[in-house]
């Protein structure tokens, strides 16, 4: 009992410090330009782009699947930038000296970063209601915050991933751009899924979004929770396995920096 | 500064340029911002505007060409005074006769030709992956349109620059500042889409007259006295954007000799 309780105790020191010190060069203006405006104006990019290919009346399609996209600024950017900022900050090795349960180190860096992403999703969909005229009167909103939510989950997996990745990497914001812009391709927030080859299908299938967007449209149409419930489960199914790979380099990482002498070389 | 001052250090600028130009070709922040990201961007606009013929092809084309020279002017112009205190080399820039400005112009120079690169790299993905066969409609005017962009490009990055040095709060919006150009632009869409009262924030926005001008000249859309009017609203920005450039780079350097904080953020 006494370890669950001070594990417990660590996750959150480990997620609420990993954002208070991700967060700490930004200012309320640096948040606010990163986090809502740049999010929600791509959001209006892509929406008046596909409303000029497409008409005015598909409009809804482009809302939810870029309003769900905006959780990959949180979920890549800063789960990665949590993880990675370790190294930058020359404090991994004094993270990998100590006893602590490596797991709940991981997943505390994802816990603030998935209630900030679906706080961003949220807010797009409110704008998208304002602004855009999206439609929620046959929406079960409650199912449609589970769906943000595992969307949101499904999306810092693959951050974690990708912030593993970050420890051995020396241009983590190369790599993070370019999975951020690939997700807007395949993960069919701008595409429609039927539209795409066979093997673009098939990478769509594998990665975070894919079926959140999907589960997301359906409800919107009128669906119900347990008509997009199997949608849902493999979002957060794929969200899981790419969470468990990143952990799994995480620990990798640490015995192989350890035993080589690199644990911050660059 | 005047256009004296730019004839008379020609090479100069043509010097900073090759070597901003060879600095930035292995720098991964710059390489996707000019190349992967209009990249990406065209390969989504020439996706979702499938069914709209060629002509929307060549205005994805120029438009995601020009979401790379907005990006680059915002993040690398924008950051060019900056980066040199960053790395330590300001005060021997400032301390050199070649006036700052200068330099800062060869540099932006540098960014808006690299940035050239995504359209046409947008062209290519047009033509090889979705097998249009794509015509510049009035070459000439065209050409003329895209010199007049990369002049206006760089002035306006003249004025960018030492704004995000003096005033840190407006670089915090950075960010913040690249979708909505885009959008408010007209690069990938016409404005008219967009809400009424939107117009008048496009018509201050100078690289919403470059997207005109190119736009125009390249899908035919434009008439001569329409492309004529396009280019005089270029050539007007450039002056004023010069003018305040002039203004604000003295007062730059005047700040920060006289407070000693040149190397300080």
């Amino acid at each position: 009992m006494k370890k669950i309780v001070l594990n417990l105790r660590l996750f959150w020191q480990g997620a609420s410090l990993a954002y208070v010190a991700l967060f700490h060069w930004l200012q309320p203006a640096t948040y606010a330009a990163s986090k809502i405006i740049m999010p929600l104006a791509q959001m209006f990019f892509f929406v008046y782009l596909g409303t000029f290919a497409t008409g005015a009346g598909n409009a809804s399609f482009y809302i939810i699947g870029n309003a769900l996209q905006i959780t990959a600024v949180s979920g890549i950017y800063g789960v990665t930038m949590s993880i990675g900022g370790e190294r930058n900050a020359g404090t991994l090795a004094y993270l990998f000296g100590t006893p602590a349960n490596r797991m709940v180190i991981f997943l505390g860096r994802a816990f603030m970063n998935i209630l900030d992403g679906a706080l961003g999703v949220v807010i797009a969909f409110i704008w998208g209601v304002i602004l855009l005229g999206l439609d929620l009167s046959h929406t079960n909103l409650g199912g449609l915050a589970l769906i943000i939510l595992v969307t949101t989950i499904s999306t810092c997996g693959l951050g974690l991933l990708m912030g593993s990745l970050s420890l051995v990497t020396v241009n983590v914001m190369f790599v993070n751009n370019f999975v951020y812009f690939l997700l807007l391709i395949f993960s069919g927030a701008n595409v429609p899924l039927d539209q795409m080859p066979s093997w673009m299908r098939a990478i769509s299938n594998i990665l975070p979004l894919t079926h959140g967007i999907v589960a997301g449209r359906m409800l919107v149409g009128g669906s119900s929770l347990s008509s997009v419930a199997p949608l849902l489960w493999s979002e957060l199914g794929i969200g899981i396995v790419y969470g468990l790979l990143g952990y799994l380099l995480f620990t990798l990482f640490e015995v192989e920096a350890k035993r080589r002498g690199t644990l911050e070389t660059f | 500064m005047n256009y004296r001052v730019l004839i008379k250090y020609w090479r100069t600028i043509l010097v900073v340029a090759e070597m901003t130009i060879r600095q930035q070709l292995v720098d991964g922040f710059v390489i996707f911002t000019v190349l992967f990201q209009p990249i990406i961007i065209a390969l989504l606009g020439l996706w979702m505007l499938k069914g709209k013929g060629p002509e929307a092809a060549m205005f994805v084309v120029v438009g995601s060409g020009l979401t790379g020279l907005w990006s680059s002017l915002l993040f690398i112009s924008g950051n060019s005074i900056n980066i040199e205190r960053w790395i330590g080399t300001l005060e021997s820039l400032v301390a050199i006769p070649t006036p700052f400005e200068v330099v800062v112009f060869g540099k932006n120079l540098a960014n808006v030709l690299q940035s050239l690169m995504s359209m046409i790299l947008g062209y290519l993905v047009a033509v090889l992956f979705f097998g249009y066969s794509l015509h510049i409609q009035q070459p000439l005017l065209f050409g003329v349109s895209v010199l007049l962009t990369i002049f206006g490009f760089i002035c306006f990055g003249l004025v960018i620059a030492p704004i995000f040095v003096m005033s840190p709060g407006v670089q915090a919006w950075q960010n913040g500042f690249e979708f909505p150009v885009y959008v408010l632009s007209g690069f990938m869409f016409p404005i008219a889409l967009l809400p009424g009262w939107t117009t008048p924030v496009s018509y201050l926005l100078p690289p919403y007259w470059a997207a005109m001008a190119l736009h125009g000249t390249s899908t035919g859309g434009a008439s001569l006295e329409q492309t004529l009017f396009y280019w005089g609203m270029i050539v007007v920005f450039s002056i004023i954007d010069l003018v305040v450039a002039s203004i604000l780079f003295k007062r730059l350097l005047y700040k920060a000799r006289s407070d000693a904080t040149l190397g300080m953020e």
